[in-house]
Formats: C-alpha cells, sequence, structure tokens
C-alpha cells in the first residue's frame, strides 16, 4: 500500500501553501518525504530546480530546508535558548561564535515571543510555548523553505492567532512557507494556496475560497451524504 | 564563554588550577613511593574516564569497548618504544592508532542506536581481544614486556599520567563550552530533533569517539610504559572496558568533574583496599553503582550537589530554586538515560 501515490505539485517562492486533508491523508508522510526522513519509492523532491530527493535532514537544513514536527521535540535539559542556539550554530549560516549565536537566538525568540523564557529549562514550560519554540528554532536554521506541521494543534484561541500573525511576519522576510494544519479556521486565514490530499492523492489544489467551494472537498470531509437532499426529504 | 559568578562560580574556575598546583608541588614534600604510585595509576584511570565521558556521558553514546584503545595505546608504545623511539613518541603514537582504530569501529556501528550500539561495541571488544591474543607481535598470552635503557624514574611517569589529566580536562573544557558541545548534548537528548537543526548526528560521533579512543590510548601508553609487563588478557580485557566506563558513572556521568570524582574514587580502591581485602572492591562497585541508579543518576558529583544545595537553603532559608540552577548547573536532567 501506498502512504502517497501521484502527488505532484510546485510550491512558488514567498507564498504560504497549506496542506489539508483528513487524517491519514499523507500529510505528515509528504512532509517526511521531503526532509527526508523516508525515502520516496518513486517521485523526486526538487529546490530550485536541483535534485534533493533523499537527502538527508542535517544537509537540507544546511541549503535552506527546515521543518518543526506536530509531536514538539525539544531538547529538555536544554535551556529555551540554547535550543535555539543549536540550530543558529548548525543551520545555514552556521555561525561558529557564542556571543553572535546567542545573539541571533534572542532575535528568533523575540520573533515568537519566548524572549522572557530564554534562561528556562525547555522542559519547564508549557505545550504552547514548546510548539513556539518549536517554530522558533527552524527560523533560526535561517531556512528558505519552512516545513509547519501542526503547529497550532493544542493551543488556546489568542495563542493560536499569534501563530498566524508570526507566519505573515515570516513569509513577509522572504522564507516561503510549506503549512500541514489540522484547523481549518487557521488555514483559511493564513494561505495563499491550499492543496487537499485524500487516501494519498491530490484531491484539489487553488485558492483557499475555491476551496472551501470544491465539491470534492466537502464530500472527502463530510461524507457523501450530502445536507441539501436530506433537508430536502 | 560566561563569567563566573558569586562565590561557587569562581570556586569552579579557581579550584581545578589549585588542584594542579598540589599535583605538580607534591613531589617537593617528598611523599612515599606508594603515594606517589597511586596517583599516578589515579592518573591513568582518570584520562580514561573522562576520555569516555566524552563519549558516554556527553553524546550519551554507551560504549562497552573503550577497552580497545587503552589496549592498542598500550601496544603501539610498546612497539615503538621497541623499534627504538622516544616513549613521548610512543604516546602520540597510540593515540593515532586508537583515533585510527575508532573510525574502522565508529563507521559502522554508529550506524546503530542505543542498545543495538551498546551491544556492537561488546562484540568488537571481545573480538579484539582474542585477535590480539593470539597475535604473535603482541607475545600472546606469554605478554609483552617493554624495556628501557634509561633507569627508572618514578616522577618522570608520575609527572607524564599528571599531563595526560591535564590535556583531558582542558579538552574536555574546551569541548563543553564549544557549539560542538552543545551539539551533542542535543544528540544526547534527541538525534532526530538535532539533525532536523542541522546536526551530522554521525559525523559529530565519529569525531567525539575519535577523541575519546585518543585520549584513552594516550593513557594505555602511559600505563604500559611504567608496568613494563603487560598482556592482551590485561589491557584489552573486557573488565578494562567495564572500569573504564563505571568511573564516570559513578562519579557524574556527563560532566568533567564528574569523570575526574569518579577516576580518584576507582583509582584509590583499585589500588588501595584490593590489597587488603582482595574481593572487596566488586562488593563496592556494586553497591555504588545501586545506590547511583537508584537514588541519584547524576553519581556522587550529584549528590553533593544535592547535600549543597539543601545546606545552603537551611542556611539562607530563603534559596530560590532559579538561583540554584543558574549556579550549579543542571546536569541532572541530563545524566537519567543511560
Amino acid at each position: 500500500m501506498a502512504a502517497l501515490k501521484d502527488v505532484s505539485f510546485d510550491i512558488p517562492q514567498n507564498q504560504i501553501c497549506g496542506f489539508i486533508g483528513p487524517n491519514g491523508a499523507g500529510k505528515t508522510t509528504l512532509f517526511s518525504l521531503i526532509t527526508g526522513s523516508i525515502r520516496p519509492s518513486a517521485g523526486k523532491v526538487h529546490l530550485h530546480g536541483k535534485d534533493v530527493t533523499g537527502m538527508d535532514a542535517a544537509s537540507l537544513v544546511k541549503k535552506g530546508v527546515a521543518r518543526t514536527h506536530q509531536v514538539v521535540r525539544p531538547f529538555k535539559a536544554m535551556t529555551v535558548l540554547e535550543n535555539v542556539q543549536v540550530a543558529v550554530h548548525y543551520g545555514r549560516r552556521a555561525v561558529t561564535r557564542t556571543a553572535i549565536a546567542r545573539d541571533h537566538a534572542m532575535e528568533a525568540l523575540k520573533l515568537v515571543g519566548l524572549d522572557r523564557k530564554a534562561n528556562t529549562l525547555a522542559s519547564a514550560i508549557s505545550l504552547g510555548e514548546q510548539k513556539r519554540l518549536e517554530v522558533a528554532r527552524a527560523l533560526a536554521t535561517m531556512p528558505e523553505l519552512l516545513l509547519l506541521d501542526e503547529i497550532c494543534g493544542g493551543l488556546t484561541g489568542a495563542e493560536t492567532g499569534a501563530m498566524l500573525d508570526l507566519l505573515h511576519r515570516i513569509r513577509e522576510s522572504g522564507t516561503t512557507i510549506m503549512y500541514v494544519e489540522h484547523d481549518m479556521k487557521a488555514i483559511m486565514a493564513v494561505c495563499d494556496r491550499i492543496t487537499v490530499l485524500n487516501f494519498g492523492q491530490k484531491l484539489a489544489e487553488g485558492k483557499p475560497e475555491d476551496i472551501q467551494n470544491d465539491e470534492s472537498v466537502i464530500e472527502a470531509y463530510l461524507g457523501k451524504s450530502t445536507f441539501g437532499s436530506k433537508k430536502r426529504a | 564563554m560566561k563569567r563566573p559568578s558569586g562565590v561557587g562560580g569562581w570556586l569552579q574556575v579557581i579550584l581545578p588550577w589549585l588542584l594542579l598546583a598540589v599535583l605538580l608541588l607534591l613531589p617537593v614534600a617528598r611523599p612515599s613511593d606508594n603515594l606517589i604510585r597511586l596517583l599516578f595509576i589515579t592518573a591513568v584511570w582518570t584520562t580514561t574516564s573522562l576520555g569516555w565521558n566524552l563519549l558516554g556521558g556527553m553524546a550519551g553514546q554507551v560504549s562497552f569497548g573503550f577497552a580497545v584503545f587503552f589496549g592498542l595505546g598500550a601496544y603501539t608504545t610498546a612497539l615503538l618504544m621497541h623499534a627504538g623511539h622516544s616513549p613521548y613518541f610512543g604516546f602520540v603514537g597510540g593515540a593515532a592508532i586508537a583515533m585510527l582504530a575508532s573510525f574502522l569501529i565508529g563507521l559502522p556501528t554508529f550506524r546503530l542506536r542505543g542498545p543495538y550500539f551498546v551491544i556492537a561495541t561488546i562484540g568488537v571488544t571481545e573480538a579484539v581481544r582474542v585477535v590480539m591474543n593470539n597475535l604473535d607481535v603482541t607475545g600472546g598470552a606469554s605478554g609483552y614486556r617493554i624495556t628501557e635503557e634509561k633507569p627508572f624514574s618514578q616522577l618522570e611517569h608520575y609527572y607524564t599520567a599528571i599531563a595526560a589529566v591535564a590535556l583531558a580536562v582542558f579538552v574536555s573544557t574546551i569541548i563543553t563550552n564549544s557549539k560542538f558541545g552543545l551539539a551533542l548534548r542535543a544528540i544526547k537528548q534527541d538525534e532526530d530533533a538535532a539533525a532536523d537543526l542541522g546536526v551530522n548526528p554521525y559525523t559529530s560521533k565519529l569525531w567525539i569517539h575519535a577523541i575519546a579512543a585518543g585520549l584513552t590510548g594516550i593513557a594505555g601508553g602511559i600505563y604500559a610504559r611504567r608496568a613494563a609487563f603487560f598482556y592482551p588478557g590485561d589491557v584489552f580485557a573486557f573488565q578494562t572496558g567495564i572500569s573504564i566506563l563505571l568511573m564516570p558513572v559513578i562519579g557524574g556521568i556527563g560532566t568533567v568533574w564528574g569523570a575526574v570524582l569518579g577516576g580518584v574514587i576507582f583509582g584509590t580502591v583499585e589500588e588501595e583496599l584490593v590489597v587488603y581485602f582482595p574481593n572487596l572492591h566488586l562488593l563496592i562497585y556494586g553497591s555504588l553503582l545501586i545506590v547511583i541508579i537508584l537514588l541519584e543518576p547524576d553519581g556522587l558529583l550529584g549528590l553533593l550537589r544535592r547535600l549543597f544545595r539543601l545546606f545552603r537553603r537551611k542556611r539562607e532559608d530563603s534559596g530560590s530554586p532559579d538561583a540554584d540552577e543558574v549556579l550549579w548547573g543542571r546536569g541532572r536532567a541530563e545524566g537519567r538515560e543511560l
């Protein structure tokens, strides 16, 4: 069985591209294929026209592709600042000097509003804060393409709002974003383009408003028995 | 680097230098030969302990195979001396061969993770021991003897061993405070997450393995030169690998001074208590290990830290946990997984 089959798409520069689909549609698998943790049995991943299929995560980071994980993975025995510092040291810019790396890391923390927690252990901050730390770490590698996997899951309404604001700011700074999210409202609010996956296949692609009105998408999410016909009956 | 803050901070900076000064000046006080011998062997073991701690403590890769590097250091030094080279050239050669071996071992085994890596290191060390035991060049089971034309100088051996410990502490401290050290800590906690931030876990492990092997090789050479007679069943023994691993675990895994403390305890127990109570040392290690695993995963250093914290809190009655955290670091949570 294939988790993903014949899914093909382009990510234009400097856009926020959303990926949605019911559970098991293959969204996270898609990310894993791009960042090299799974090798595709067929198909290619190109970055700026160059083949990067199956390249390992660390090398991809150096080329400007960074990701976050749906389940946060902070280095719990390090401070929040040290967590981000790793990304600055080993990211695309590969900063060597500790003092400069700390400054860069602090900037990334300010961007996600975690600068006050810089010296707290990563194990001692809330889940919402850990989600933001995950984004700050990925950002600190200075990516051209940022893959975000469910960064709003488990966040409160206010936190989600702040996170979406942050996405806009990241895009304005020139970073392209691929964004997977369960929360429909969130994805509709920030994305320039949306791709819908279902059972490992591409169902639809287009602007948020087109997707909202797409028959096949509504069917995939709500099932075939349409509301309209039931009302009439 | 951070500047030291408070009494504790300054103590951490001054104490190592003070210790070094005492060790260097000690011979002036005309101590007994036995004390010098004890300090010599303790310094040799402490060097291996610091070496192992780089890989096992900082990067979290538990290896049972460090006897390979100890033995290779011993034999390389011996063979180079036999060929007419200076013993110091022999130590460097021992380090080089041990590092080379670390790459040969690491290239395949670091593809494995967790328990599988541990098991692989056990296999490698046993295989190496058997091979070495059957080679002519090692003297096989009948051993190898180093003959030096120079008269035996207790103090030369002593100072060599002290220099090795100083080197090991220096290297460990540099790495701990470097970006490489930060990457190793990240690898220990979550290898995949570290890779997602651009750290290459595979090459990082290979390099720290090589540095650890080099230090262990030097220690092996220094040991062999003084022992003058040794055999593969001794320096390549599985027990040697266990001892090297035991020291940092007992002292405090992942911290430079924990590794030193473990080495000192091990050296003392091994050299002094064994003489009076031939089998007691196993009991002591066993009980220490049980106590440490059950009560204080950060080893004796962690225990001391906790006691000191308790004492401080009673005295000041208002010690905030945050301040303690800043002053005493945060080795605790990191040492948990062994």
